[in-house]
């Protein structure tokens, strides 16, 4: 046990300098931007010496590091900025991100239900039917799904589901709970296809294991060796890169907001980034990238409980 | 007894090039008996080649300088296989040319990827200590952070321009190689045949060059494979998003984005392009997994 709440604590450790680095590239980003960031509060007829004054007052004179720790230190106090777009001038991006934020994690939450449900069966399937036919064409399926970007699978759910046949609405939020299926299908299906790999793979490696062969040689049914012994130990490895699954659900998020015009986080970096609302574009990146950290930070945690081997490394 | 030794040289060393060309010619035909790498190739071929060739073929100019309005919208024909878009431009002319973009932007911010990765990965790796202690922890950072995020936040910094899409590509993919070839190299390192020509005075540089990194290659070139089809999706998503290539220059992900507009009276500007750029990116993804169980067998599965 000990050694499991060191593995935790160096593994939190290590997240600490993950965060600032976020943090140290969000700030970079703003500064890297080109033109200048009191252009966009420069009162109209304003004269070189006024400009120069407004550069003083809110720092923009300062050295790179003075700039880089005040960012911080608003950071720290949950200060984000506001945001200098036009239709949502001067509101706090904080409030902007709680505004959204449960839009994405909901959509989230579905497509990660919508992933496992049709990933572990057909991976459990796939690995039962090995080097049949069936498994054949559900390795294809899975390295289709793979190698498709997320926007290209929604614009083709967009149009099977919605353009031709209306059973579900294509955009935004107005349809209700049916609003959210296509997006959270989307997200969902293209993750499915690495669960359905990893659910194959795991299951073929513990179809092998003796104490399998012995379950069987004591006459057990088929179906119960598999379903109440084999699929226990071969879920495990599947359940505990959930955490990393995150990953990919942030930035497929991101893609398919903007797709469906659901207006959660993702949408929202990509209206930012057109306005060019670079404060607002700095706290969804910088909210995303914290998910990711601790998405990468659970999986690690899961991993180290399942296999004990992992907390020496 | 004179002759005899620089006998046994040439022997052995032609021995050493038979050898070398043996195994060569082995994985050649190896992977000319795995499907994968023989289909992936095929696909990668065939629109390489159409990328290539875009110059000279006999195709309607992608980005016309005089746009004709009653070609707007018009389905499939003869005359443009893959029908027009809002605008009235060629889809299949500017799908081809959009290989060409998408190809070259990813190629190179994987190769560049690969540079810095391999620099840094070999450097960490060989030498250990106080470099490595350095590299591998900013090896870590990069590796953590989530990939697409840092292209989308370098690229929407920079301003959308191809220069800038390679330089996001790269700065959020090197960390993968670097890892790689650190690992690869700490354990390269340890073994005999290093110690063998250090013992016969040979350079750190020769040796990293011209025995660790061979033996490091075939992982390197998997996922250099695969990497290729990463950078491609990351380049259409920024495209899509419109950080990434603008127009009026081609690019599959822009087009997929326009097209969205016109999926009931004309799916066809979405569908074109997305098809080509789903079986360019799973043409890579099957050379990258074909060669992943002909080079090295024990690799397999590891990735997701």
């Amino acid at each position: 046990m000990a050694d499991l709440v060191s593995y935790i604590i160096r593994k939190l450790l290590l997240a600490i300098p993950v965060i600032f680095l976020a943090t140290f590239i969000v700030f970079l980003m703003l500064y890297m931007t080109p033109g200048d960031p009191i252009s966009q509060i420069i009162p109209p007829h304003a004269s070189a010496e006024d400009i120069e004054k407004l550069r003083e007052k809110y720092g923009f004179n300062d050295p790179f590091i003075v700039q880089y720790w005040r960012f911080l230190e608003r950071l720290f106090h949950g200060d984000l900025g506001s945001s200098v777009a036009r239709a949502t001038l001067n509101t706090d991006i904080a409030y902007l991100l709680i505004q959204r934020l449960p839009r994405t994690l909901e959509l989230m939450a579905i497509g990660l239900t919508i992933s496992y449900s049709i990933g572990i069966p057909l991976g459990v399937f796939a690995a039962l039917k090995q080097d049949t036919w069936k498994d054949r064409s559900v390795m294809v399926f899975t390295l289709m799904a793979y190698a498709m970007p997320s926007f290209w699978l929604g614009i083709l759910l967009m149009m099977a589901l919605s353009v031709y046949t209306n059973i579900l609405p294509a955009e935004g939020t107005v349809g209700g709970f049916k609003s959210i299926l296509l997006p959270a299908l989307t997200l969902g299906l293209g993750n499915a296809a690495l669960t359905t790999r990893m659910m194959r793979s795991s299951m073929l490696e513990v179809k092998r294991q003796d104490y399998i062969t012995q379950l069987r040689s004591r006459g057990l049914p088929e179906r119960e060796v598999i379903f109440k012994h084999a699929l226990k130990n071969a879920i495990l490895p599947v359940i505990t890169v959930v955490g990393l699954d995150i990953g990919w659900f942030v930035a497929g998020a991101v893609v398919v907001e903007t797709v469906f015009a659901w207006p959660g986080i993702g949408m929202l970096v990509t209206t930012s980034i057109s306005n060019h609302d670079f404060p607002a574009v700095q706290g969804c990146i910088l909210i995303l990238a914290f998910f990711v950290i601790i998405g990468n930070l659970v999986a690690d945690i899961l991993y180290a409980f399942a296999d004990p081997r992992v907390r020496l490394g | 007894m004179k002759f005899r030794q620089p006998m046994n040289d040439m022997l052995s060393s032609w021995k050493m090039a038979a050898g070398v060309k043996r195994s060569v010619l082995d994985i050649i035909i190896r992977c000319s008996r795995n499907a994968m790498v023989v289909t992936g190739t095929t696909i990668i071929i065939i629109i390489v080649s159409l990328a290539l060739l875009a110059p000279i073929l006999p195709m309607a100019d992608p980005t016309p300088s005089q746009l004709v309005p009653e070609d707007a919208l018009l389905p499939p024909s003869s005359n443009h296989w893959f029908g027009t878009d809002e605008l009235g431009r060629d889809v299949f002319s500017r799908t081809i040319w959009g290989a060409r973009v998408s190809l070259t932007v990813a190629t190179l911010a994987i190769f560049f990827s690969l540079l810095i990765g391999v620099m840094l990965g070999l450097t960490a790796g060989y030498f250990g200590g106080v470099p490595d202690y350095i590299i591998a922890g900013t090896i870590d950072l990069f590796w953590t952070f989530p990939s697409f995020l840092l292209a989308l936040a370098f690229a929407a910094a920079l301003g959308p321009s191809l220069g800038n899409v390679i330089l996001a590509i790269s700065i959020s993919y090197w960390a993968g190689f670097a890892r790689l070839m650190r690992g690869q190299a700490l354990s390269v390192r340890e073994r005999q045949f290093i110690e063998a020509s250090r013992a016969l005075g040979a350079k750190n540089l020769r040796i990293m060059f011209t025995h660790v990194l061979p033996n490091c290659m075939a992982p390197l070139i998997v996922w250099a494979s695969i990497g290729v089809a990463d950078a491609i999706t990351i380049e259409s998503s920024l495209s899509f998003l419109g950080v990434g290539t603008q127009p009026p220059t081609p690019s599959w992900g822009y087009m997929l984005y326009r097209g969205i507009a016109y999926l009931q009276e004309a799916p066809w500007i979405s569908t074109f392009p997305g098809v080509t750029l789903l079986f360019t990116i799973l043409g890579f993804n099957l050379i990258g997994d074909g060669l992943r169980d002909v080079l090295d067998p024990r690799m397999k599965g590891m990735r997701r």
